[in-house]
């Protein structure tokens, strides 16, 4: 306030602002020593709260990064009464999914820990992704994406028994449950594969992204076609890049993963009509899709015919079926 | 919205005033307490019992703590007394620059200058207050960047006896609190009762309390000369005592009933009671006599302000006139009596509009003052900001150099 000295050093010689301004207690009044006492008592109350709350925040971060448990319980909080579930696309229920959690009759909503009984859903390779959430006062609610199986696959149950399992596009090997039969028995079964134990399953098996793409595009291109696969066998995807298919019409059809399956499938369906066109002739044994340019078939021998060899035929570019007319 | 509580506090001879107020965002106030008590210990505006002294002053504290409802935080301390003394120091510095512009470095520098005079030992700072700034002779507010030879300027500084203010500031600090600003209450009154435009007409304010009187002359806006005189009402009262042969009480009653700044009775026999209860020992005394008196020592006290302006005082140069205030400017015919001495109109000041009714009394003129000059004063007498040199400036400099 002083005019002269806000923007210029100070002057030499002393300001009336270097007299000291302390004054001992006992030049003080009765009111200024009231005073004082009452700041010192402010003073004191405001540290001990700030370290109060300091204190607090450092008990609740721990209790966070310890014991999270321990820390709901400490608050108030209403039961789990009710478990809703989300599950648009998929078959599994609110039932399997309150038998999966277990929860206790007496657990609090705040009390849950929620990754580990998210990890819980998880453990069933049908679900795919699970996420639950809070709903006060006493809702949990579970949110279910499934997998899709495209393969069926036949596994030892450990007791010698054989076990049907379920094989999704990404090659996750599970237990279906609360499948329509109808559906399953459409599935293909999955050949040529060596399940490998990994925990309470199986390891995810390679290569079945291929194998999807070719299944679902026959199933979306060629239902025909599709509906008449057996078995599909992967035991030269890794050496040759090809996938097996057994039909109820063909004994052997030989995909290859390097080529469009649209194209290989519109080639089978071609090849399937013209040899249905041949009058008395024998049926197809073989039929190799893996080529570029021609397909190599064989039909089945016969033993009054001439060798199997010589009565194979090939298909010409310019004898493909267009796709459209798939 | 940031707030502080701060209270203007006057420990004057007659009184302690206290006036709490809340300052809003630095310039806002808003007063929501006052305080009150009868002064003891304290002579001429001099601490001389620190503990009556304490006793008043922190009364009148708790006063306006207890009615304001609030905690004070800090104190605006007026100060006066006749221990204070001041003198001008001027310097000049001839202008850097080539193309002769002044620039923030010479107005730093003449300043620094003007500030420089040592004083006495024992004595501290009380107020550093600056005059316009002249270049090249010509009187100008503000020379940045004008064009001129030789910049000059001048500090009224206010000095005191750091045993006597540092006394005042421990009667504050006995009551636990700091004192943040000291504000001459010559200067407070006069921020109070006049406003810009009749400083820059060139006013004199002069402010007769109990035990001292403070004027102040402002000319062309700016503070020319403070001053303080240990002589006020109470040397009325005691040459009433010993003209009179009455007791100081007494006399201090036919001062307030009686006494007059300008002799207007003429007849002798115009005669008033003492005491005027008809008690025991009371008797007549003439009316003349005690005008007399007393206008007699008006006009001298009058006078002896007037020779301490010296040639600072030019009636021509106070086109606002005279302003009075406090107790003693009370007196009947005190304007007159002004009038006559100064050779201007004089009158009794009058705060402003926005003081509330209860705080129109000329004993707050000071308090009211201490608020009105610290919020007012950083604002107007401030140096210019140097401006900070950045990079884009550097380089303009160094373009125009080359």
């Amino acid at each position: 306030m002083n005019p002269a000295t806000d923007h210029i050093p100070e002057a030499p010689g002393r300001s009336w602002r270097q007299i000291r301004q302390e004054v001992k207690p006992v030049a003080m009044s009765r009111l200024g020593r009231r005073r004082r006492l009452a700041g010192w008592a402010r003073a004191a109350a405001l540290t001990v709260t700030i370290a109060g709350a300091g204190w607090g925040l450092y008990t609740v971060a721990h209790s966070w990064s310890t014991n999270r448990s321990e820390l709901a319980t400490a608050m108030h909080s209403e039961l789990v009464r009710e478990i809703r579930l989300s599950n648009p696309h998929g078959v599994l229920t609110r039932e399997w999914a309150a038998q999966v959690l277990a929860l206790p009759r007496t657990a609090s909503l705040l009390a849950l820990d929620l990754p580990a009984l998210r990890d819980r859903l998880l453990a069933h390779g049908q679900v795919q992704a699970a996420v639950l959430a809070r709903e006060f006062p006493g809702t949990l609610a579970i949110t279910l994406q499934e997998r899709a199986p495209v393969a069926r696959v036949q596994a030892d149950d450990g007791q010698g028994q054989p076990r049907q399992l379920l094989v999704a596009n990404d090659g996750v090997v599970y237990e279906g449950l609360n499948y329509d039969k109808a559906m399953l028995a459409g599935l293909p079964w999955l050949d040529g594969v060596r399940l490998v134990k990994s925990g309470r399953g199986f390891a995810p098996i390679t290569g079945m992204a291929e194998v999807s793409a070719l299944l679902s595009t026959a199933q979306l291109q060629a239902p025909h076609l599709y509906r008449e696969w057996l078995v599909v066998s992967l035991a030269r995807l890794a050496e040759r890049d090809e996938i097996i298919v057994k039909s109820q019409e063909v004994p052997e059809i030989v995909f290859s993963r390097k080529r469009d399956y649209f194209k290989q499938l519109a080639q089978l369906d071609y090849i399937v009509d013209a040899a249905r066109g041949l009058a008395a002739a024998p049926p197809l044994q073989s039929v190799n899709l893996s080529f570029e340019g021609q397909v190599p078939v064989r039909l089945l021998a016969d033993p009054a015919g001439p060798p199997a060899a010589s009565r194979s035929f090939s298909l010409q570019l310019s004898q493909r079926k267009k796709p459209r007319e798939l | 919205m940031s707030s502080r509580i701060v209270a203007a506090v006057e420990i004057g001879t007659d009184k302690v005033a206290v006036l709490a107020g809340e300052i809003t965002r630095g310039r806002a106030l808003n007063i929501i307490g006052v305080g009150l008590a009868p002064s003891r210990g304290v002579m001429k505006g001099e601490v001389v019992d620190y503990k009556a002294a304490c006793e008043a002053t922190h009364h009148a504290l708790e006063m306006a703590e207890k009615r304001a409802g609030i905690r004070i935080e800090e104190v605006w301390l007026a100060q006066t007394g006749g221990h204070l003394d001041a003198f001008l120091n001027e310097a000049s510095v001839n202008v850097k620059s080539a193309d002769n512009t002044v620039t923030a470095l010479d107005i730093a520098s003449v300043c620094e200058l003007a500030k420089e005079k040592e004083l006495p030992a024992g004595r501290s700072r009380i107020h550093e207050i600056r005059r316009p700034f002249r270049l090249d002779g010509r009187a100008v507010p503000a020379p940045e960047h004008l064009s001129g030879r030789r910049l000059e300027v001048g500090y009224w500084i206010v000095h005191g006896p750091e045993s006597k203010i540092s006394d005042n500031i421990h009667v504050v600090g006995g009551y636990h609190l700091e004192v943040r600003e000291l504000v001459l209450a010559s200067l407070a009154t006069g921020s109070l009762l006049t406003s810009a435009e009749e400083r820059a007409q060139g006013a004199l304010v002069i402010d007769l309390g109990k035990g001292v009187t403070d004027y102040v002359l402002y000319r062309d806006g700016h503070v020319l000369v403070t001053g303080t005189l240990p002589v006020a009402g109470d040397h009325l009262t005691n040459d009433l005592s010993l003209g009179l042969r009455v007791t100081l009480a007494q006399a201090e009653q036919l001062k307030l009933r009686h006494a007059r700044a300008t002799a207007v009775t003429r007849d002798r026999a115009d005669k008033v009671w003492l005491n005027g209860d008809a008690s025991f020992g009371d008797r007549q005394l003439p009316r003349m006599a005690i005008e007399a008196i007393t206008a007699a020592r008006v006009q001298e006290l009058l006078e002896v302000i007037r020779a301490k302006l010296g040639p600072a005082f030019v009636p021509e140069h106070c086109g606002a006139g005279v302003f009075l205030a406090g107790g003693t400017a009370k007196l009947p015919g005190i304007e007159e009596a002004a009038t006559r001495v100064f050779g201007l109109p004089a009158r009794r000041g009058v705060p402003p509009g926005w003081v509330k009714d209860e705080l129109q009394d000329p004993m707050f003129s000071t308090v009211l003052g201490v608020f009105q000059f610290g919020l007012r004063t950083a604002h107007e007498h401030a140096v210019p900001p140097r401006r900070k040199t950045g990079l884009l400036s550097n380089l303009t400099r160094i373009f125009a150099a080359t």
